[in-house]
């Protein structure tokens, strides 16, 4: 319809010009509007003038095409040329709205049938179009020589996120042909160079950019079907495109397709990304809503190290795994069949992942990993070594069983320093896109001395075992349904309403209740190098919560344990537990006696600490007024009995907890001990 | 690097302040082990992040956290690096809220706590840096 107006414009315009032919005559010409589906332009205005009428002003108020306007369009040519069968331009020049001029010449040969535009905003730039037709055949080529990607920007919508060119250089050509039912063919060839682009946020942005489009479809009318194949290669430069980098090129896209009526489909796809591998896929969209229906995509070898590092970290910034290293290889295959996932199957091949914090790693992992739909699976996980919150574990191989979103592990021995860990009934699901999951177990002999070395905690000796109840995970939050209990230091530990809050986030929270039967006080002094005390306590920690692993609450409460039992303190531990105690004190009337003996007897021993906002209320077994006149403020910490009997008592109430463990340290380091 | 310094006592001057929260009796100067960790944490990075909010690439958002507010200051290649700072920050200053909350036994007081900060690092922040008014538009003090 276009090309229709066009001549018949010009044939209004050849008629006047032999009408008016003459030295120095001046012909003009005016249409007010021209309405078209595709275009509105208003205020045409077109004059030839000078000799033989080789002079052209063509000026346009309007031009409008879908939403894109641009006002006072002008159009000049030097030397006008106009015959019945040639109408040419040189010398031209155009201003395109408030644009500096461009340099322009046309030629249409109607005896050949062939239109030629040719436009160079600079002396090294030039945007050639040629159109050649005839009856039954027509081919345009738009042929570009180091043509500035800057000039696109004004054909682009005016949107936040669209990213628009700022530099860059294209070459190459695109080619449109067809016949009078319409367009046949297109192709294009582009390279395009140091291009720059950016949306206005800059979210979306790109800096010296070398590429390459070759892009080709071809028109079926028997089938009334585009069959279309295209091959981007990225050669070099950085894009940033939130939240991925891509510091290099070697990245490219191959892909194949058939539109039609119906259906968009995707065939051969090839995706290289550089230093990671490729991904192949096939797929279909349903038209006009462009909504996927079937999409296959798999990838055999990637390197997962860059994998993680370039595309997934960026995404998993705000979770536990954003400092987490990978090595290794995997490959997956994922079938999406009429709007459903139908089967995904991860293989890793000696990956080993790690994180910074040290929270987990897990080393040298090899998996099958299959999963479908409609049918439960089993997959094959085998590890070497790991560690979980600095806990070594030892090689484990897991029979996972997956039913849909359902994950189960019937039974699991998994070695835990020199003990093993047994996992029973464990059950993961997905509900409301969050993980649950849960099992019970048993903890098996692991040597508390191995232990503590493992968690960089004062060494223990000994061994920790135990049963563990019903263990789940909702909503963040690790919970012991039951009684958990292990034996250490001879004695019998029990742990009741047991929850792990955000165990792997930045603030851990634990919250638990502590009670501890007939530890055995021999072994536990030994081990914290506090002087010998021989006897048996019990310990109460009610309401103990860590944050961060730090004590921020607990009722704590010491006392001796019922029964018979040698009852024995050396001078060293009776000094400790004064320096302990601040500005505490052997009773005075005892106090000469300290010099004489090693070891002394008690009845009882009793220490209660409550912490609060950082400070640790203290008090004994009782008040020392009981035992000793004119001791008003004191509390007992050990009430003397038998012979040589020594009676020591607490002065401090409140002690602020950082001081506490200083003093602790202190002792259990060896150093002299402090007596206040 | 005297720029940095005095961000650096403004950062420590908002998080020792006493500040009053709508949740009545909230003691945002409570402190515990993890909330000193944190504020060290944020301490620490500030020194990154100062810049950042003075050429306006990072604004204060209504909430209490920070944001990407004009990447086209950064070069490109540093355009990750900050969105990977302001992800630590945010976590630092989501845990930050949480934990005051927990400190004062009242876990449901963070929502009040969050928008006492966050009206404070508004007020608190330097001439020529980037907040989001109460319509959600970025303003610039």
């Amino acid at each position: 319809m276009m090309r229709n107006l066009l001549i018949g414009i010009l044939l209004v315009t050849i008629m006047l010009g032999y009408s008016a032919f003459a030295a120095n005559s001046r012909v003009s010409l005016s249409i007010d509007d021209i309405h078209s589906p595709v275009f509105n332009v208003k205020e045409i205005r077109a004059s030839l003038s000078g000799q033989q009428l080789s002079q052209l002003e063509f000026r346009v108020g309007e031009i409008a095409v879908q939403e894109k306007i641009w006002r006072n369009v002008k159009l000049s040519c030097t030397k006008f040329q106009l015959t019945d069968r040639l109408i040419g331009c040189s010398g031209g020049r155009i201003h395109l709205s408030n644009s500096a001029p461009l340099a322009v010449e046309f030629h249409l040969n109607l005896y050949e049938n062939v239109l030629e535009i040719e436009i160079k905003p600079t002396a090294n730039e030039s945007w050639r179009f040629s159109l050649h037709w005839n009856e039954n055949y027509w081919r345009n080529t738009l042929t570009i020589a180091n043509g500035q990607a800057v000039h696109v920007v004004q054909w682009l919508p005016d949107m936040e996120t669209m990213p628009v060119p700022g530099k860059g250089r294209v070459n190459g050509n695109v080619k449109i042909s067809g016949n009078m039912d319409g367009i046949a063919r297109v192709a294009a060839e582009l390279l395009i160079d140091d291009l720059a682009f950016s949306d206005r946020n800059g979210l979306r942005a790109g800096e010296n950019v070398n590429m390459t489009i070759n892009w080709s479809a071809e028109h079926s009318s028997r089938n009334n079907q585009w069959q279309w194949q295209s091959e981007i290669n990225w050669l070099a430069g950085e894009i940033f495109w939130q939240p991925l980098f891509f510091s290099d090129g070697g990245y490219s896209l191959n892909l194949t397709g058939v539109l039609s009526e119906n259906n968009i489909n995707l065939n051969n796809g090839k995706i290289v990304l550089h230093d990671i591998g490729e991904l192949d896929f096939s797929g279909v969209l349903a038209r006009p809503g462009n909504n996927l229906i079937d999409f296959n995509l798999h990838a055999t070898s990637l390197e997962l190290s860059t994998l993680f590092d370039q595309i997934l970290r960026p995404f998993l910034r705000s979770t536990a795994f954003s400092e987490m290293n990978v090595i290794g290889r995997g490959s997956f295959a994922w079938r999406y069949h009429q709007g459903e996932n139908k089967s995904f199957v991860l293989d890793l091949h000696d990956v080993s992942l790690a994180d910074r914090r040290e929270r987990f790693a897990f080393y040298r992992v090899n998996a099958h990993i299959p999963w479908q739909a409609n049918s439960a699976t089993i997959a094959d996980i085998s590890i070497l070594s790991g560690q979980v919150l600095r806990v070594p574990l030892g090689a484990v191989r897991v029979p996972l069983e997956i039913n849909q979103s359902e994950l189960r592990i019937p039974q699991l021995v998994l070695p835990v320093l020199d003990g093993k860990l047994k996992l029973e009934n464990f059950i993961a699901s997905q509900q409301d896109k969050n993980w649950h999951w849960q099992f019970n177990g048993e903890l098996l002999p692991v040597s508390m001395e191995k232990l503590t070395r493992a968690l960089q905690i004062q060494q223990m000796h000994g061994t920790i075992s135990g049963v563990i109840p019903k263990v789940s995970y909702v909503n963040s939050i690790v919970a012991v349904d039951g009684t958990l209990l292990f034996k250490i230091f001879d004695g019998m530990v029990t742990a009741n309403n047991l929850k792990l809050i955000e165990p792997l986030g930045l603030v851990p929270h634990l919250a638990v209740d502590l009670a501890m039967k007939n530890l055995d006080l021999d072994l536990l002094t030994r081990t914290f190098s506090f002087g010998n005390i021989q006897g048996r306590i019990d310990m109460e920690m009610q309401n103990l919560e860590l944050a961060g692993w730090q004590p921020v609450k607990f009722d704590a409460k010491l006392s001796s344990s019922a029964g018979s039992y040698p009852r024995r303190i050396s001078q060293a531990a009776v000094q400790n537990i004064s320096a302990l105690g601040g500005a505490s004190a052997v009773a005075a009337i005892q106090r000469s006696f300290l010099r004489f003996f090693e070891e002394f007897s008690y009845s009882e021993i009793g220490w209660q600490c409550f912490l609060r906002n950082n400070v640790c209320r203290m008090d004994g077994i009782e008040p020392a007024s009981i035992l000793v006149k004119f001791e008003s403020k004191g509390y007992v910490i050990v009430k003397g009995g038998g012979i040589p009997a020594i009676t020591v008592i607490g002065y401090n109430r409140n002690v602020g907890w950082q001081e506490l463990i200083n003093r602790l340290k202190r002792i259990t380091q060896g150093n002299d001990p402090v007596i206040q | 690097m005297n720029k940095l310094f005095s961000c650096l006592i403004l950062l420590v001057i908002l998080l020792s302040l006493p500040l009053a929260t709508h949740a009545r009796g909230a003691n945002i100067e409570i402190n515990t082990p993890a909330i000193t960790k944190l504020k060290q944490s944020m301490q620490q990075r500030h020194g990154q992040l100062a810049s950042h909010y003075a050429s306006g690439a990072i604004g204060l958002t209504g909430d209490g956290l920070i944001a990407m507010r004009d990447a086209n200051v950064l070069p490109l290649a540093q355009r990750q690096p900050v969105n990977a700072l302001i992800a630590a920050e945010n976590q630092d200053r989501n845990a930050l809220y949480q934990e005051i909350a927990s400190a004062n036994n009242h876990p449901e007081w963070e929502k009040d706590i969050r928008a006492t900060f966050s009206q404070r690092w508004i007020s608190l922040a330097k001439s020529g840096w980037w907040y989001q008014a109460a319509n959600g538009a970025w303003a610039k003090k």
